[in-house]
């Protein structure tokens, strides 16, 4: 900047002011663009132009856009495994049930018939229960419960009899 | 004059500090009762055909016995009790349908109430319940003996019934009615209206468990007498023997129709309701005196009671017909003891 100072520039630009290009000129100009392209391309080596060529035949699209495809294919794959897994999986409600109640575990016909043991021991009812039990029962506690107050008597006396 | 105001004053402040001083104390006496008796009250839960249910009972024994009401542990299966925060498994040893109650057995060294009286309740006695409602923690409720009754929802209970004013809420059947000793005195079995219930007092549910551990059942008895309300009183009561049935000990003892009951046991009879009280006791094979006038004579019978129909399966309907044998239901259901159980142990 230090070159040239203001006036100098404001005389440059009133010489420039009238300046044209030839006729022609823009006419010309994609046509001449391409063939400078061209001539800047027949610089490189022939080997290295053949091994461009040969690329592009093989593989004609990007190679980028190739190493992506598989990458989204293998991830919508896995994802369809993991909801597949999630909905058809098989359910063991009885070991889950088990697990939430252990002491409700074991069939009400195991022997013996009754101990004195800890909570996690799983004797039930012994077999001289008068009431069978079915398997869901006793692994399952589901919904809300009955809480039992009752409103009326569960029996009523009769007369005055003695 | 000044003294004057000075004195109303000063009673005037006394008064006031009085009041939250009873109140604090009767606070602190409940809270006392709870934190000694809820350690030994437990949640119940269980199916019947209905479904799951979920109840209230306590112990009475040091080796896992419980009472609960008939409606939690009566007709259910598949019974767990929560007790530490953890689930045993339960079987029942006996359920009663005549006094509503049932009695639970679970394998494990576990605290146990005290027995009470309720012979020494009194109208406004002051009383404690503490259960399990709905899905909530051991609640303690508070409240006070409303009646004694042996009459209500249009029938007679079996025998006298506590009616108490506190607040029951659902899963309190079976719940333990507590003095301030922190004693029972009754078994929590009925709603009725708002804020208000009925208790099993605790010598009928002990009758129960007596007859459980003499006989390994309930073993109502009666003698085959049935009472009317006499025109006039006699000797204080008003209790006639309207028929003596055929068959009975009533029968064959000379018992006749027309004699007016004074004593059954060590039961007073004044009015025929009394004869519910002394009826629910007695225990068949037993042998009763029973104290009558007879015209201007007073005679005592002794009398060995007989199976009461409650005991013999007999189902009937609440005006007391008998229904046919094939819709019995068994009433009385037990499960003996096994002695041969392993020992005990805590858990």
């Amino acid at each position: 900047m230090d070159e040239f100072n203001d006036n100098e520039i404001t005389k440059l630009l009133r010489l420039k002011r009238y300046e044209q290009p030839a006729p022609g000129y823009f006419e010309n100009f994609l046509h001449e663009f391409h063939r400078r392209q061209r001539d800047e391309l027949l610089r490189e080596p022939l080997w290295r132009i053949c091994i461009d060529r040969a690329r592009d035949f093989v593989f004609p699209f990007n190679l980028s856009t190739l190493t992506s495809y598989p990458a989204a294919v293998t991830a919508v794959l896995v994802c369809a495994a993991v909801i597949s897994l999630r909905i058809y999986q098989t359910p063991q409600p009885a070991t889950v049930a088990a697990k939430d109640r252990p002491v409700l575990v074991t069939p009400a016909s195991t022997e013996p018939e009754w101990t004195l043991a800890s909570p996690v021991a799983t004797r039930v009812f012994n077999t001289r229960s008068l009431r069978s039990m079915t398997k869901s029962a006793q692994t399952h506690r589901s919904g809300t419960p009955r809480y039992v107050l009752d409103s009326v008597p569960v029996s009523y006396e009769t007369t005055f009899k003695f | 004059m000044l003294a004057k105001l000075a004195f109303l004053a000063a009673a005037a402040s006394l008064s006031a500090q009085q009041i939250p001083e009873s109140a604090t104390s009767l606070s602190r006496e409940v809270k006392d009762v709870f934190g000694r008796c809820a350690k030994a009250v437990v949640k119940i839960e269980a199916s019947d055909q209905h479904g799951e249910l979920s109840g209230t009972g306590f112990f009475v024994d040091p080796t896992g016995t419980l009472y609960t009401a008939y409606s939690v542990g009566g007709e259910a299966e598949n019974v767990t009790v929560e007790f530490k925060g953890k689930k045993y498994p339960a079987r029942q040893l006996m359920a009663d349908l005549r006094s509503g109650i049932a009695m639970l057995k679970v394998d494990l060294a576990s605290p146990a109430l005290p027995i009470g009286n309720s012979d020494q309740l009194e109208i406004a006695t002051p009383v404690v319940t503490i259960g399990y409602p709905l899905d909530l923690a051991e609640t303690p409720s508070f409240g006070m003996i409303a009646g004694f009754d042996r009459k209500c929802f249009g029938g007679y209970f079996p025998t006298k019934h506590l009616r108490v004013n506190l607040p029951p809420q659902r899963g309190e059947g079976g719940a333990p009615l507590l003095n301030l000793k922190g004693e029972v005195v009754g078994i929590l079995l009925y709603t009725f209206e708002n804020n208000s219930c009925y208790a099993l007092p605790i010598e009928a549910a002990e009758k129960i468990r007596s007859d459980f551990v003499r006989f390994g059942e309930p073993r109502h008895g009666w003698i085959g007498a049935n009472v009317a309300e006499a025109s006039a009183e006699v000797e204080g009561s008003r209790a006639v023997t309207k028929d003596i049935m055929k068959d009975t000990p009533a029968a064959e003892s000379g018992m006749k129709s027309g004699d007016v009951v004074l004593q059954i046991g060590r039961t007073k009879v004044h009015e025929p309701e009394d004869i519910l009280d002394a009826s629910f006791f007695l225990t068949a094979g037993d042998v009763v005196p029973i104290t009558v006038m007879r015209g201007n004579e007073k005679l005592t019978f002794s009398v060995q009671a007989g199976v009461h129909p409650a005991s013999r399966n007999v189902p009937r309907l609440p005006d007391g017909t008998e229904l046919p044998a094939s819709a019995a239901l068994r009433f009385n259901r037990v499960i003996p003891l096994n002695l041969q159980s392993a020992p005990e142990r805590s858990p």
